[in-house]
C-alpha cells in the first residue's frame, strides 16, 4: 500500500482513514482467516524455534558437526578400523565382511553388520559405528576358552573344537600352536556331546560353567600348577554327592580329584602338598583327592 | 513475475470479489470470481456493518478458492449519494532559465491543485487529472517543450469521511489492505467506454440496485461524474407500493416482466404474481408493471439530465451514451433514455477478450476496478507509484530505501 508522509498543505483522502489496527472479525469467514493465519504465524515460530534449539543442542554435542558433514555422506568408505581384545585381526574381518566395493558408510547396514558378527561363536560383544565421512570402526570382545576338546571329522582326521567359559563349543580361529598347547583338553564320553538341530556344530556343555571356576583360578593365582594340567574331566559338576566330581590328569600328578565347588580352599592344599617334600621328591605322582571336606588322599 | 491483485464491490444487492493475475507485459487474467447477495446497505451506504463484512468477506474467500490463491490487497470501488465532485484548478510558471518545462513544474501546478481541502467530515476519494495546457494549449506531455505557464486540473471526488471509513473497515477487517479507492462510475467506464469512446466525448450511466453512477467524458479527460440515489431498488419498491405486493414478488415482477416502455399489446396481457396459481397467487395487469417502472425510470434520466445541464451536449459526446450495471438490461430502458436526454443511447459492451460469461453489465465495474486500478495515473515523466510488496518491501519502506 502507498504509505507518504503528509505534507501540512495536502488534502485529506481516503487514506487518513485507513485503520491502524484490526479490529475483531465482523464475519465468520474473516475469523476463520485470522485464526488461520495466527495458526500459521505459531506454526513458523515453533518451527523457528525448534530449529534454534536444534543448533543449540548441536552446539552442545557432536550432532552439529554431524550434521555439517552431511554433505560428505556419498564418499565411500575410505578406512575401517577393527579392535578385538582376543585373536582376531583386521585381516579377518576383511576376509570375513568381503570388499567394500566403494559402498559408502549409508549404505552399510550396521546393524545387520552387528547381528552377523554377534553370530559368530566366537564373538561375545560387538560394536559397529560409522564415522563420518568415510571410517569404519568395529570393536569385539572374543569368547575366553578354558578347554580344548579334538573331536573327529566327517571325512576322516581331527579337529580341535574351542570350549569357552560357559560351555559353547566353537572351531577357533586364529589361535596359535602355542596358545593351544596352554589348554588343557577336555575328555568327555561321546554321549554328552549333542549334535546341534540348527548345524552350528554341537549344543552347549552344560557342566562347564561349574567347571570353568577352577580352571580360571588355576590360570591366574597358580600358573605353574595349571601349565602341567594335560586334561580335565568331570562327571556331574552341578551336583554335591560323592559322584560329583571334577578330575585333571596332569604331567606331575596323574590324577587329581576336585569336588565341584570352594576350588580355593581345594588349590591351596595342593600347592601346600606339592610343596610337601615328600611330594616334592616323587616324579610322578599316581593320584590327590581333594574331593573329601576335610581329608585329602593321596598315593604316591 | 506476475502480480496477484483483487477487486471489490459493495454493492446494494450484492458484493462482488474479483481476483486478477497481471503479467509483466500488462495483461490481465481473471483467475476467480465470486459475489454474495448482500443485504446491509441501502442507497449505496452501509447501514448494516456485520451483515455487509460477512457478505464481502464470503465472496472474497469464494474468489481466493476459485483462483487458488490469497490476495494481499483489492482496488475497493466506492459509491454512494454522499460523493461529490467538482474541479481543482492548479497553475505554475516554468521555473527554468531556457523556459522548457520540466517534471518539476507539473509537480508545482499538481500541488497547488491539491492544496483545497475537502470541507468538514469530507476525504477526497479520487484526483482524476484533467488535460494539460501549456500556455492555454493541449498537450498530453509538456515536458521538454517550450514554455511559460503550465495549467493542470483535477476533477476531485469526495465523500463522506464515515461511508468511506465503513467500506474500508470491511476490507481491513479480513486482514486485506486497500491498494487504492476507486469511485464505481469511473471503474465501470473504464472497462465500456475504451479509449476512442472517452476521446470523442461519451457519457456512461452505471444502472445499480441502490443508486445510479454517472461519469461523462471530454476529450478523453472526466468532465463529471456523479451519484443519482435512485437504482433498481426503487423500481422494485414502486411496484411492490403501486400493485401491493410483497418486495420480493415485485422484485420477480420485474425481473421477469419487466420493461421500460409501455406497448399497447400490454393492455390485455395479465402475469402471475407467483406463478404456481395457489392460494395466495394473483394475476397483475402487465400494462401496469410497465406503467410504473417507465415513470420511474423516466424521472431517474430527468434528474440525469437536470443534474448535467449544459454539458449534455451531442458536439461534445460524439462517442453517445452508454448504459451498463443491472438496470441496464430491462427491456427498452435505452429508448426511455434516448428520449429524455435528446441523444442516442445504447447498451455498453465490453471490450473482446473477456470471458462471455463475465462480460456482463453487473460485472463492469468489479472488472473496471482492476483494469483502472493497473493503469498508470502520474503526470508525465513522473515515476509511477509503486506498492513496496510484502514483508521486506515494508521493511525497506519502513528504513526508507526506495527501489
Amino acid at each position: 500500500m502507498k504509505s507518504r508522509t503528509k505534507k501540512k498543505s495536502e488534502p485529506s483522502t481516503w487514506r487518513d482513514l485507513l485503520p491502524n489496527s484490526s479490529r475483531r472479525p465482523a464475519s465468520k469467514t474473516a475469523m476463520r482467516k485470522r485464526s488461520l493465519s495466527f495458526a500459521k504465524s505459531a506454526l513458523v515460530v515453533i518451527c523457528l524455534g525448534m530449529v534454534g534449539v536444534g543448533f543449540w543442542w548441536g552446539s552442545q554435542r557432536d550432532v552439529y558437526e554431524t550434521v555439517l558433514l552431511w554433505n560428505k555422506m556419498d564418499e565411500p568408505v575410505k578406512r575401517v578400523t577393527f579392535e578385538s581384545d582376543g585373536v582376531l585381526d583386521h585381516r579377518w574381518f576383511q576376509n570375513w565382511f568381503g570388499p567394500l566395493r566403494d559402498r559408502t558408510l549409508m549404505q552399510i547396514d550396521i546393524d545387520d553388520l552387528h547381528s552377523e558378527l554377534i553370530k559368530e561363536p566366537q564373538i561375545a560383544y560387538a560394536q559397529v559405528r560409522r564415522i563420518f565421512p568415510s571410517t569404519l570402526e568395529v570393536k569385539i570382545l572374543e569368547e575366553n576358552p578354558v578347554l580344548v576338546v579334538r573331536l573327529g571329522k566327517k571325512g576322516g582326521g581331527v579337529q580341535d573344537w574351542m570350549i569357552s567359559a560357559d560351555g559353547d563349543l566353537y572351531q577357533g580361529v586364529g589361535y596359535t600352536r602355542q596358545i593351544l598347547s596352554l589348554l588343557p583338553s577336555l575328555s568327555i564320553s561321546p554321549k554328552q556331546l549333542q549334535i546341534d538341530p540348527n548345524g552350528r556344530g554341537y549344543r552347549k556343555l552344560e557342566g562347564i560353567s561349574f567347571v570353568t571356576p577352577l580352571l580360571e583360578l588355576a590360570r591366574r593365582e597358580y600358573p605353574s600348577i595349571y601349565r602341567d594340567w594335560k586334561v580335565v574331566s568331570y562327571s556331574d559338576p552341578q551336583g554335591s554327592g560323592p559322584g560329583s566330581f571334577v578330575k585333571v590328569n596332569s604331567g606331575k600328578v596323574k590324577n587329581i580329584r576336585f569336588s565341584p565347588g570352594n576350588y580355593a580352599a581345594q588349590m591351596k592344599r595342593l600347592k601346600y602338598l606339592l610343596l610337601e617334600p615328600d611330594f616334592r621328591r616323587q616324579p610322578i605322582i599316581e593320584s590327590i583327592d581333594l574331593s573329601h571336606n576335610r581329608s585329602v588322599f593321596a598315593k604316591l | 513475475m506476475s502480480k496477484i491483485i483483487g477487486s471489490v464491490e459493495i454493492g446494494t444487492s450484492q458484493a462482488k470479489a474479483l481476483v486478477g493475475e497481471a503479467s509483466d507485459n500488462g495483461n490481465l487474467r481473471i483467475i476467480g470470481m465470486a459475489s454474495r447477495p448482500n443485504e446491509g446497505m441501502r442507497k449505496g451506504e452501509i447501514v448494516d456493518f456485520r451483515k455487509v463484512a460477512s457478505s464481502v468477506h464470503a465472496a472474497i474467500a469464494e474468489a481466493e478458492k476459485m483462483s487458488g490463491t490469497t490476495i494481499d490487497s483489492v482496488y475497493l470501488a466506492q459509491s454512494g449519494s454522499h460523493l461529490k465532485g467538482r474541479m481543482l484548478h492548479g497553475s505554475a510558471y516554468v521555473s527554468s532559465s531556457d523556459n522548457r518545462v520540466t517534471t518539476d513544474d507539473l509537480e508545482r501546478a499538481s500541488e497547488e491543485a491539491h492544496r483545497r481541502q475537502a470541507g468538514e467530515g469530507r476525504n477526497y476519494v479520487h484526483f482524476v487529472r484533467t488535460p494539460i495546457l501549456l500556455d492555454g494549449q493541449v498537450r498530453d506531455d509538456p515536458v521538454g517543450m517550450h514554455g511559460k505557464k503550465v495549467d493542470l486540473s483535477y476533477w476531485a471526488i469526495d465523500g463522506d469521511e464515515q461511508s468511506m471509513r465503513s467500506s474500508i473497515h470491511v476490507i481491513s477487517n479480513y486482514n486485506i489492505e486497500v491498494a487504492d479507492l476507486i469511485v464505481s462510475s469511473i471503474a465501470s467506464a473504464t472497462m465500456v467506454a475504451g479509449p476512442d469512446l472517452r476521446r470523442a466525448g461519451t457519457l456512461v450511466i452505471d444502472l445499480g440496485a441502490g443508486v445510479t453512477d454517472v461519469v461523462l467524458y471530454r476529450q478523453g479527460f472526466v468532465a463529471y461524474s456523479g451519484v443519482i440515489p435512485v437504482g433498481g431498488d426503487h423500481v422494485t419498491g414502486d411496484l411492490s407500493m403501486g400493485l401491493r405486493i410483497l418486495e420480493r414478488y415485485a422484485e420477480k415482477l420485474k425481473l421477469e416482466h419487466g420493461k421500460a416502455v409501455p406497448d399497447p399489446t400490454d393492455e390485455k396481457e395479465e402475469v402471475w404474481m407467483v406463478g404456481d396459481r395457489t392460494i395466495g397467487d394473483r394475476s397483475v395487469s402487465r400494462k401496469a408493471i410497465t406503467d410504473i417502472i417507465h415513470v420511474r425510470v423516466a424521472e431517474l434520466f430527468e434528474i440525469i439530465h437536470k443534474e448535467l445541464g449544459d454539458l449534455l451536449s451531442p458536439e461534445d459526446l460524439k462517442g453517445g451514451i452508454l448504459l451498463t450495471g443491472g438496470g441496464s438490461q430491462l427491456p427498452g430502458i435505452e429508448q426511455v433514455a434516448s428520449k429524455v436526454l435528446g441523444m442516442p443511447v445504447r447498451k455498453a459492451g465490453f471490450p473482446p477478450g473477456i470471458d462471455p460469461e463475465l462480460a456482463q453489465p453487473e460485472n463492469a465495474t468489479v472488472l473496471g476496478l482492476l483494469h483502472y486500478g493497473l493503469q498508470d495515473h502520474s503526470l508525465p515523466g513522473q515515476r509511477p507509484e509503486e506498492a513496496q510488496a510484502g514483508f521486506f518491501g515494508k521493511i525497506a519502506e519502513m528504513v526508507g530505501i526506495k527501489p
